[in-house]
């Protein structure tokens, strides 16, 4: 019922937001996903169209096909059917030529967790092939900027969990990437972790940075996020800004939106 | 610094944070190498060189007993300690008690029988001759002599004290033969030259090597051990590499590599460039100490192979049939408990059943077939080929041809997983 409902209402959002006026960083065409031993497709005919300097937060129950989507979009694993065009006025369409372009945060702590902060961002910035100069500098600077100069030596290992996601963060964004890819960045993280982490990624975006994040924290991705994208059960149910988003359904808090467009039961 | 550089530096950070992995390849096989080393040598100086201590009691009331003994205590190969009129019981309890292994006791008609029979048999001869009659042939019950031996005692090594004892008793029958030969036939006492043939004058045997240089290479304790060991070694960077791999995969960090503009190629390649590096320390440490610190300990110093070359080639042959393995363990194992506990007991199978522990010839027919598939063994053939026979690359092409059909399959194996799991 608040499916259907929602689906007469998506017309409009795509036409309130009028794409085509906008820079494209990345199009989505009905793209689906069937993994190998599932019958059921973890992605329907997905389309969108995300614009430079968009913060989309990309939210749904377990099982919605965020991951998925986050993943195909950053070249892990291929979609089953559809198009993506990445950067389209910029003339990169494939996505081997976009990888110096992206950045991906993962929701596992993709790190060598013997290693320091430094010599992870050393290793992974030089597959970038960013010169040794201009990487010292980076790594210096982005260090600084979360908070993690003083432990640059020691091993990842020893850190808390806030320290771990802000490192893992740093080696998502030491390509100065134009789009950035977030799959749950703050998971498990302290207050303070969490709250620098999120202003970094907002000064981020007002370079210019495009930011596709996912997160299951609703008050989190209401304050960080201009755009809301709903999936449920491979299916996009919503793509909207999120002030339009709440008014046009009465509610205050994202979360309400959610569990009203999602429904209470348990998603396993 | 370069992709190559700096994925290479990264695997020697990773690798150099193993403690553990590190004392594996390194410090084991070291250890082992001189355990066993010292272990061979001393039992083939045991064996050879006269240390075995041999406690004698001679009951004999004759001469013959102490000529036994005198026998044995020339021979150079025993060390003899005598004692008198000990009961049966009372040799055991020193067997037990004390750090003796092997005790002979000689009876006390043991003179009056071998006399005897040798009586006996010199008579059937002259009869046979013709030079004398009616000679009435008595049967003889010979008290038989005791050899009493500690349950510690190896069989091979009682076997091989057996037959010297055999061997010096054949030496004192035949003298006793000839004497009672000579005595029948009037004379009072044979010529000393004759005496003195029976133990001086045997034909000598000549030990030749097999091999393209024979004589070069001495095959000792040392040949043995040091290629043996060097190979167990360097398989068993499975703990180390392995592990890796499944810790980098599980951590995702090879997630995150798909995201990045860098060929995974790349990240296996720096993991074999530096693993390969690591065989080659470890069989270069292996090798100085064979060469180089085993005289000091006088142990045989370890010879090199005139086919330098071929010995590098081996090398690295070997390594690279190691590290595909550990590799192949790396990628397939779920967790990296699995990948070192699978990767250990694989490990001592294959040495097991390739040759590293106990040499292929002395097992079953079927279990030497079965050693075929272990690279371990195809490893020692390789240095068995230079270390033991000097050989050239005709008889290395084998082992060689095995050992690369066998990393050709090991990356074939970890390309598939790879690509189903859609890292590649």
């Amino acid at each position: 019922m608040r499916l259907r409902l929602w689906r007469k209402k998506r017309s409009k959002s795509w036409k309130r937001l009028n794409y085509n006026n906008m820079t494209s960083a990345i199009e989505i065409r009905d793209i689906s996903k069937l993994y190998s031993k599932s019958e059921e497709y973890s992605l329907k005919n997905v389309s969108l169209k995300i614009n430079r300097g968009d913060k989309i937060g990309i939210f749904g129950p377990n099982g919605a096909g965020k991951t998925t989507l986050i993943s195909i979009l950053c070249g892990i694993i291929e979609q089953s059917k559809g198009e993506i065009e990445y950067l389209k006025e910029g003339r990169i369409t494939d996505l081997n030529s976009m990888l110096f372009k992206i950045g991906f945060v993962p929701q596992d702590l993709s790190l060598y967790s013997e290693l320091s902060p430094k010599q992870n961002l050393m290793y992974f910035g030089s597959l970038y092939s960013i010169p040794k100069k201009k990487l010292q500098i980076k790594i210096d600077e982005l260090l600084s900027v979360l908070g993690l100069t003083k432990v640059a030596n020691k091993k990842i290992h020893t850190f808390s969990g806030g320290m771990k996601r802000r490192v893992n963060l740093a080696i998502g964004i030491i390509n100065e990437p134009e789009i950035l890819f977030l799959d749950e960045p703050t998971v498990g993280v302290d207050v303070q972790s969490k709250n620098a982490i999120m202003s970094y990624l907002d000064a981020l975006n007002k370079k210019g940075t495009t930011i596709i994040y996912t997160s299951h924290h609703m008050n989190e991705g209401q304050k960080f996020c201009n755009r809301f994208v709903l999936l449920d059960k491979g299916n996009l149910i919503v793509d909207d800004s999120m002030e339009s988003l709440l008014s046009e359904h009465n509610e205050e808090s994202l979360e309400s939106l959610f569990l009203k467009l999602t429904g209470i039961e348990y998603r396993d | 610094m370069g992709k190559f550089g700096a994925s290479i530096k990264k695997e020697f950070l990773l690798l150099i944070h193993d403690k553990v992995g590190l004392l594996l390849m390194y410090l084991m096989p070291i250890l082992l190498v001189f355990i066993i080393t010292i272990v061979q040598d001393s039992t083939f100086k045991l064996v050879n060189e006269n240390n075995i201590e041999i406690l004698v009691v001679n009951k004999d009331n004759g001469i013959n007993g102490d000529s036994l003994v005198s026998l044995l205590n020339n021979s150079g190969s025993f060390s003899i300690v005598e004692k008198k009129n000990l009961s049966e019981s009372e040799i055991q309890r020193i067997l037990i008690e004390d750090d003796l292994l092997i005790a002979i006791e000689i009876p006390s008609d043991f003179s009056n029988n071998l006399n005897t029979k040798a009586e006996q048999i010199s008579n059937t001869m002259l009869e046979e001759f013709g030079l004398i009659d009616d000679f009435e042939t008595k049967e003889l019950v010979m008290d038989e002599l005791k050899l009493y031996y500690d349950p510690v005692l190896q069989e091979n090594f009682k076997f091989s004290i057996l037959s010297s004892l055999y061997s010096y008793m054949n030496v004192l029958e035949n003298r006793l033969m000839i004497e009672s030969l000579y005595n029948e036939m009037g004379y009072d006492t044979i010529p000393e030259g004759l005496k003195s043939s029976f133990t001086d004058n045997r034909l000598g045997i000549k030990q030749i090597v097999a091999g393209s240089s024979s004589g070069k290479i001495i095959p000792n304790a040392t040949q043995h051990n040091v290629p043996a060991w060097s190979i167990f070694a360097m398989f068993f960077m499975v703990i180390s590499l392995g592990g890796n791999i499944v810790k980098e995969r599980l951590s995702g960090s090879f997630v995150r590599l798909q995201t990045i503009p860098s060929s995974f190629s790349l990240v296996l390649v720096s993991k074999m460039f530096l693993y390969l590096f690591v065989a080659l320390s470890q069989l270069t440490i292996i090798f100085v100490l064979g060469k180089y610190i085993f005289p000091i300990m006088g142990l045989p110093s370890l010879a090199f192979p005139s086919n330098l070359i071929g010995l590098l080639v081996v090398s690295i042959t070997s390594a690279l049939a190691a590290i595909s393995f550990a590799m192949l363990v790396g990628t397939y194992a779920k967790t990296q408990e699995q990948a070192s506990g699978f990767g250990a007991i694989t490990i001592i199978i294959l040495a097991a059943i390739g040759g590293i522990w106990v040499p292929t010839f002395v097992m079953p027919e079927y279990l030497q077939l079965i050693g075929k598939i272990s690279p371990l063994h195809w490893c020692l053939e390789g240095f068995y080929t230079l270390f033991l026979k000097n050989g050239d690359w005709y008889l290395l092409s084998p082992a060689l041809l095995f050992l690369i059909l066998f990393i050709f399959a090991c990356q074939i194996l970890i390309y598939i997983k790879l690509k189903l799991q859609n890292y590649i």
